[in-house]
């Protein structure tokens, strides 16, 4: 007996170690209604000490590997930045004002679009809180698109959490570690994205294919579909808020598996082969920032004082024109006087009755001796006075 | 192809290296493996725990020491992506046995039997790990054997490369 485990030592371990990790894997994995196998959503606690103790031999090692590049790069970086930064500064600051007042102006747009959600009761998310983390090192293997971030846990990160770049969006949280975490890249093969396209608003689920290619699945053949054309995240999938880049449209191919059915290419926004610094949705509530408010609030009080100065403006110029005669023809129309008022001109109820009339007074008769209807005494003028050039004209 | 009997494998002797080289060569591939794809934006075609696997299983002579090697780094390797932990363990478990077999037979001395040893196992690696993920699982997976193919020539490129320097390391009686 002892001799045969000598002689077969070797296989013997073999076995061993292939029967254990084959059982470890048959944990992770679930049978699903429709009959085929997924892996476990969640890791259960021996898989995931597993992956801690990876990450943190792993981790380390790579956060020092990833400082010493970025600090020679950097050196060197620097110093050619330095050499035109004046002039940039300058145009920069330009464009920052620039932006200042078109993001006020798209703000009130926003804040009006967000009343009239609210009013039909729909939940609109807006990206109220992001960190900044930097992407250090990647899982090592093609068939998983996952890539580690320098924040974790110890910064309030979660899973699923929405991770994107300026350009566009980049993946989703997985893991979670103390000091680090795991993002699942949006062109992984089981990644999952709710994305609409901008123009014909056909919507769809965005994943990747083997090499890495962002494609949009489960879409009937639409002719409307056409190279160029952006696509957006739909805001379905309660990860991503909705509007996003997500790309544009690459091209369009016939789904391999389903007649009638297409395969649309996209060519992602973000640059998801070159990741350096990510952002991190960490909040989407329904308001706005502390900043935000107070571009709005400049943005209104700069509104009401322009308001304010066009009804100034447009009082000097009806009163110019009540006072030159030359402005006004009194021969014609209402409608076609310049500086007509488009109020309608308020109404005399009656006609003041003066304390004492006389031949000037509206209504009198001519003569001085004539007496007035209301049979008071008519009085005589001290002195004369000079006739009107045009009668029934009030200066 | 130089085959030798069991009993030559006294007479070649077997070789041994410092703890620190033990220690560090793995944790160094690891981490590469995981930090150099960034670099290379998607044309990281190699698996340097599979070198290193081979690597120490042919020079130890040992299938049980390749394939606790080879088991580890599969882990390891496994355990940094989101699928099943297990799968490129088993890959290598297997590549790291197999290893250590050869060593035993052949004169692993030379380096070019070696290097066609680190193709055909970097091959048949890809070729376990698809079986276990499909077969095994039952799970879905795209597979590009192209991708595949070029992977198996950069490891063996890189082992071109590591393995002298590696030779360089070993304790001399």
């Amino acid at each position: 007996m002892e001799s045969f485990f000598l002689r077969y030592r070797n296989l013997l371990v073999l076995l061993a170690i292939l029967l254990a990790q084959i059982i470890g894997l048959a944990v992770q994995v679930r049978r699903a209604d429709n009959g085929r196998s997924t892996l476990d959503p969640g890791d259960a606690a021996g898989v995931r000490l597993i992956r801690l103790w990876a990450d943190a031999v792993v981790t380390p090692p790579e956060k020092f590997f990833h400082g010493s590049k970025l600090g020679a790069v950097s050196l060197w970086q620097n110093y050619m930045d330095l050499r035109h930064v004046r002039e940039q500064n300058q145009d920069l600051q330009k464009t920052i004002d620039r932006l200042r007042l078109e993001q006020a102006a798209l703000l009130e747009d926003a804040k009006q679009g967000a009343r009239l959600q609210t009013l039909m009761d729909f939940q609109q998310k807006y990206i109220y809180k992001t960190l900044a983390a930097q992407a250090i090192g990647s899982s090592g293997s093609d068939s998983s698109r996952v890539f580690y971030i320098d924040k974790g846990k110890n910064y309030g990160l979660e899973s699923d959490m929405a991770v994107i770049t300026a350009d566009g969006i980049v993946g989703k949280v997985r893991e979670v570690y103390p000091r680090t975490a795991q993002v699942l890249a949006v062109n992984d093969q089981t990644s999952g994205a709710g994305v609409i396209l901008e123009t014909t608003r056909i919507r769809g689920i965005l994943r990747g294919n083997a090499n890495g290619r962002l494609q949009i699945v489960g879409i009937l053949a639409d002719q409307r579909i056409q190279p160029g054309e952006k696509v957006l995240t739909a805001g379905g999938d309660q990860i991503f808020p909705r509007g996003l880049p997500v790309g544009v449209v690459e091209k369009v191919v016939p789904d391999p598996e389903r007649d009638s059915f297409i395969d649309v290419i996209v060519k992602p926004a973000a640059h998801l082969d070159r990741l350096d610094e990510v952002l991190v949705i960490t909040s989407t509530e329904p308001r706005f920032s502390d900043e935000q408010q107070q571009d709005m609030a400049t943005s209104e009080a700069q509104k009401g004082a322009e308001a304010a100065a066009v009804k100034e403006q447009q009082k000097a110029s009806q009163i110019m024109a009540e006072r030159l005669p030359g402005l006004a023809d009194p021969n014609a129309p209402a409608d076609q006087q310049p500086y007509k008022d488009v109020a309608p001109p308020p109404t005399i109820s009656a006609t003041p009755q003066p304390l004492h009339p006389d031949r000037f007074t509206p209504g009198a008769t001519s003569t001085p001796s004539a007496e007035p209807e209301s049979g008071a005494p008519a009085a005589k003028p001290s002195k004369p006075a000079p006739k009107p050039e045009q009668p029934g004209r009030n200066p | 192809m130089a085959v030798l009997g069991a009993d030559n494998r006294r007479e070649l002797g077997i070789r041994r290296f410092p703890m620190l080289v033990y220690a560090l060569t793995p944790l160094v591939a690891l981490v590469l493996q995981a930090w150099l794809p960034r670099l290379l934006l998607g044309y990281a075609w190699f698996d340097l725990p599979l070198v290193i696997t081979v690597y120490f299983a042919l020079v130890r002579r040992d299938p049980v020491q390749g394939m606790l090697m080879g088991s580890t780094m599969g882990l390891f390797e496994d355990a940094l992506t989101h699928h099943a932990i297990g799968v490129n363990g088993i890959a290598k478990t297997v590549v790291g046995f197999l290893a250590g077999s050869v060593g035993v037979r052949i004169d692993v001395e030379n380096h070019t039997i070696r290097l066609m040893l680190v193709f055909l196992l970097s091959l048949l690696s890809s070729v376990l790990y698809l079986f276990v993920y499909r077969v095994l699982l039952g799970l879905e997976l795209d597979w590009k054997w192209l991708a595949e193919m070029m992977k198996a020539l950069g490891s063996t490129a890189i082992a071109a490369a590591l393995f002298p320097l590696l030779d360089r390391t070993q304790l001399r009686d």
